[in-house]
């Protein structure tokens, strides 16, 4: 798969920065997301949500709603026969039966003429509720005697976990202990951990909390379904994977998926919060209630309150080393915060806690605990940020304690290819030493002590650095390429393009055809039309479908050659595909355009075969990516305000497709990590509440608070990868916060390990000294 | 309540169009008049979506009644520049590759263009304060502001 195609000039496709070619459709505004769609004849969805996190409900009336003039709906779940009382998913749970397990669970479902009216319309609804003891905080919920979350004890829900990761290759184990609430778990073990400890001359032991935080995605959840009259559904949706939408749908509704058709618009961000179904069911319900065409678009409020956030991640952590810097033993207990509904990726935590450094000796226990909360779902590289920040800030802190440089601790201990991780399996090819050692090389890091030494006005300066990474996700899927009768080649993918990827996987097609990028053309096609595609998610997306694209490529590249070599009555070995033209090597003026060998597909009465490529292909092997973040800081010991001077971001890309929009995808990446290590979180109170339902007080980084963020792509080929390319996505959300916190801890010698490292736990940890 | 007349300029024409009482500037835009570019993030003015000129300053239009346009000048994305004749601005976002998802950008851009009106040669500091009621989730800003940066000078440019 790796191979790269010979062609017998450069043609313009990968390695070239290439415009997108939707960007000024994006910045003119013409772009079509959900909620920019007005069909005729257009009713307004708006969902009743509970206002407490566990409640039994025990009347609703619906009566006074129902007769508001302009509404058309008004729904509970005893309106929708296919609802079950215990939801396996969240996507199953679309309206509340009995009981209400999160604040904001949607109890009833309304459709009017206008927002307006549907707005009014929930006031009129009547629910009764019995408010019943909550389960707030995760420690307290693992506990026997906590209040229950789930109705009947606990499913675990692993598919989530499944499709990140295979990732991990750790099976996890549904639960059903006394303690009602531990829905997951996982053990990784290897060696005598006592022992070791015993012999262990330097050991440390620290709790990291990372609380929930939202993927932040700018366009809320949205979705636009109607019904035809033989019984199919459309639904026009904001999603990281149509193919995924469409069977979560039909599942829920218990519909074949041969009769929706799901249309991937415009995705206004996803980050992993747009995989699974979360609005589409109920109006899709409300769709064919009403027989209009019904659109549901979350405020902002809700996506914050009833969204499905990154879960709370708790580690405890102890290690043990000996004087001279060898590792001994890893102790550690993760408990993943998952909401209402089981669904983290439970095994990946484990895994990356004892399987980046080479621990002989480690026990790495994992719970997955239900809470009173909205369910969580995936974030960009889930629960690798929330990980990598327990485990490199202990690095760190090992490295302080007996003297060493923590750059060479690292690179003396961090697992290499071939190396056995945590779950046995071998750590596939990947760049983790050079990125590491690049960022190590960077002046920023070179001059630390001098950046340290001219602290000055009572500010506190420091650097620190990080290492992390992803596994890389994997999933089959599928790719067209055809010849066109003018010689321009058409790719189809199901691809959901939010990033830029199109563009990348059109030079791709380019390349392997060879002909340049201004000859292709890439079409994102719905689930009726599209080849099986995978999600937009994992950091698969150029990885996996890139292959499949290029290997389509290849395919309808070998047609053309054989079409064009009884044309021209040559030998294929002596084809080649220049200036869109097939030649024969060697013999000036002979040769065949593309344009003909197109036409001659298309001709009434031809012969010739249309030249279509497709490929399908699964995969079994995935590409790690590594990222390593360094920070340059300044801290006002009065205040807590950090300052971000600068911030460098290192990352192996494999082989860079289009640099310019991998650039973009480390600077956005590594800024979502610097929220998560600064400003951001989900503040509950002892009800289970949210207590910063909106932008002003869920705080993400601004272009005010930042410094411009430098990026150095490092290239170390993929074996597998389209002409050697890595995920890129996912990797620069994962190292800022144990930067940061390696940087306060230079600038001020406090080492903190609750996140956000918030201006107030910054101030309170340097007042007292700890 | 019944339905009233809003009568204001819309990127330079004269618009007229029945709107509830309640309507923000944004939902008339939006759903009244198909200008479908100012985007709905928050509806609380806190991400900077919406932001649109009103009287040539910006504005986070779902702040603001609909009806406080009448008489108004109001400029959206779709009149800032189009495919084919962009605003340097415009231009200087799709060489940069600024945009990944999208729906952050066309509020970016009211707010720089405004920005680069009232101070066309602007700082980097400038620059970071006049686009920090606009938040973006995709690109960490850092290629906004070289974009807006060099538009800054190809603007002041032209002008001399």
């Amino acid at each position: 798969m790796s191979s790269v195609m010979k062609t017998t000039r450069d043609v313009k496709g990968i390695g070239l920065s290439i415009l997108r070619p939707d960007a000024p459709d994006k910045v003119t505004g013409q772009v079509q997301y959900v909620a920019d769609l007005n069909p005729r004849g257009l009713l307004h969805a708006k969902l009743l949500r509970s206002p407490h996190a566990h409640a039994k409900i025990v009347r609703i009336d619906v009566s006074r709603a129902r007769a508001l003039p302009g509404v058309r709906a008004v729904l509970t779940a005893a309106d929708i026969p296919v609802l079950k009382k215990k939801a396996p998913t969240r996507a199953h749970a679309v309206l509340a039966i009995d009981r209400v397990v999160f604040a904001g669970q949607p109890v009833a479902a309304v459709a009017a003429d206008e927002l307006a009216i549907a707005e009014e319309a929930l006031d009129l609804i009547d629910v009764q509720y019995e408010v019943l003891p909550v389960a707030a905080d995760p420690l307290e919920s693992m506990k026997p005697g906590a209040p229950p979350v789930a109705e009947l004890g606990t499913e675990a829900d692993t598919s989530e976990a499944l499709a990140h990761g295979s990732v991990a290759g750790v099976t996890t184990e549904a639960k059903s202990a006394k303690a009602v609430n531990i829905s997951q778990q996982a053990r990784l073990q290897r060696g005598d951990v006592a022992k070791a400890f015993a012999e262990s001359e330097v050991v440390i032991e620290k709790t990291y909390r990372v609380p929930m935080v939202h993927q932040g995605y700018l366009e809320p959840h949205a979705v636009l379904a109607q019904w035809d009259s033989a019984g199919n559904l459309t639904l026009w949706a904001s999603t990281q994977g149509s193919f995924n939408t469409r069977s979560e749908v039909a599942d829920v509704l218990e519909l074949p998926e041969n009769r929706i058709k799901v249309i991937p618009m415009e995705c206004g961000g996803g980050f992993g919060g747009k995989i699974r179904a979360l609005c589409e069911p109920i109006t899709a319900v409300l769709a064919r209630v009403t027989g209009r065409p019904v659109r549901y678009v979350m405020t902002r409020r809700e996506e914050l309150e009833a969204g499905m956030p990154a879960p709370q991640v708790i580690i405890k952590m102890k290690t043990g080393v000996k004087r001279d810097g060898t590792l001994m033993a890893l102790e550690a207990e993760a408990i993943l915060e998952s909401g209402a509904y089981s669904g983290a990726v439970l095994a990946v935590a484990g895994v990356f806690l004892a399987s980046l450094y080479l621990w002989p000796n480690f026990d790495v226990k994992g719970f997955e605990v239900l809470t009173h909360k909205p369910s969580i779902a995936a974030y960009r590289a889930p629960v690798a940020p929330q990980t990598i920040f327990a485990i490199d800030s202990q690095m760190e802190q090992i490295a302080k304690a007996i003297g060493v440089d923590p750059v060479e601790f690292r690179l003396r201990h961090l697992q290499r290819e071939g190396d056995k991780m945590a779950n046995n399996q071998p750590w596939l090819s990947n760049g983790a030493v050079e990125v590491l050692t690049r960022i190590a090389e960077h002046p920023l890091w070179k001059k630390r002590a001098e950046w340290k030494a001219s602290s000055k006005d009572g500010k506190l300066r420091g650097t620190g650095l990080s290492l992390g990474g992803w596994l890389g996700g994997l999933q089959p899927t599928g790719a067209t390429v055809r010849l066109n009768p003018d010689g321009t080649l058409q790719v189809l993918t199901g691809q959901v393009d939010i990033a830029g990827t199109n563009i990348a996987l059109a030079q791709i097609a380019a390349t392997a055809y060879g002909v340049d990028i201004d000859k292709v053309k890439i079409t994102t096609g719905d689930t009726d039309v599209a080849p099986m595609t995978g999600l937009s998610a994992g950091s698969k997306s150029t990885y996996t479908v890139g292959v499949a694209v290029m290997q389509a490529a290849e395919s309808a590249r070998n047609q053309t050659l054989e079409i064009a070599a009884k044309e021209l009555e040559a030998s294929v070995h002596d084809l080649a595909i220049e200036d869109e033209k097939v030649v024969v090597r060697g013999v000036p003026n002979k040769g065949i355009t593309l344009a003909s060998i197109g036409k001659k597909g298309n001709l009434y009465m031809s012969k010739v075969e249309p030249v279509l490529g497709t490929s399908h292909p699964a995969f079994s092997v995935q590409a790690p990516a590594f990222c390593a973040q360094l920070a340059r800081i300044e801290v006002d010991p009065d205040t807590g305000e950090v300052t971000l001077h600068n911030f460098v971001v290192v990352q192996d890309v494999g082989k860079a497709i289009n640099p310019l929009q991998i650039e973009g995808q480390m600077q956005g990446g590594a800024v979502q990590s610097l929220g998560m290590a600064l400003t951001e979180a989900l503040l509950y109170d002892d009800k289970a509440r949210l207590t910063n339902p909106s932008l002003l007080d869920y705080r993400k980084l601004t272009s005010a608070d930042l410094p411009n963020i430098e990026t150095i792509i490092v290239e170390k080929p993929a074996p597998h990868g389209p002409f050697g390319a890595r995920g890129v996505g996912e990797p620069p959300i994962v190292p800022a916060p144990a930067a940061i916190a390696n940087a306060i801890e230079d600038a001020t010698g406090v080492r903190l390990t609750h996140l956000p490292l918030s201006p107030e736990r910054i101030a309170l940890a340097i007042a007292s000294g700890s | 309540m019944a339905k009233q007349v809003l009568s204001c300029t819309v990127n330079d024409e004269p618009a007229e169009v029945l709107v509830q009482p309640w309507d923000t500037l944004l939902d008339a835009l939006r759903e009244r008049m198909g200008l479908t570019g100012p985007k709905e993030g928050c509806g609380t003015g806190d991400c900077g979506a919406c932001t649109v000129h009103f009287d040539g300053k910006p504005i986070a239009s779902c702040l603001l009644l609909a009806m406080q346009a009448r008489g108004h000048s109001v400029r959206t994305i779709e009149g800032l520049g189009r495919p084919g004749a962009l605003h340097p601005l415009q231009d200087a976002f799709v060489r940069h590759g600024v945009p990944q998802c999208g729906f952050c950008i066309p509020g970016v851009l009211m707010a720089a263009a405004a920005l680069l009106t009232e101070n066309p040669r602007p700082t980097e500091e400038e620059i970071r304060y006049g686009i920090a009621g606009n938040l973006c989730r995709c690109t960490g800003y850092t290629k906004m502001l070289a974009a807006i940066t060099e538009a800054a000078g190809a603007t002041a440019g032209r002008r001399s």
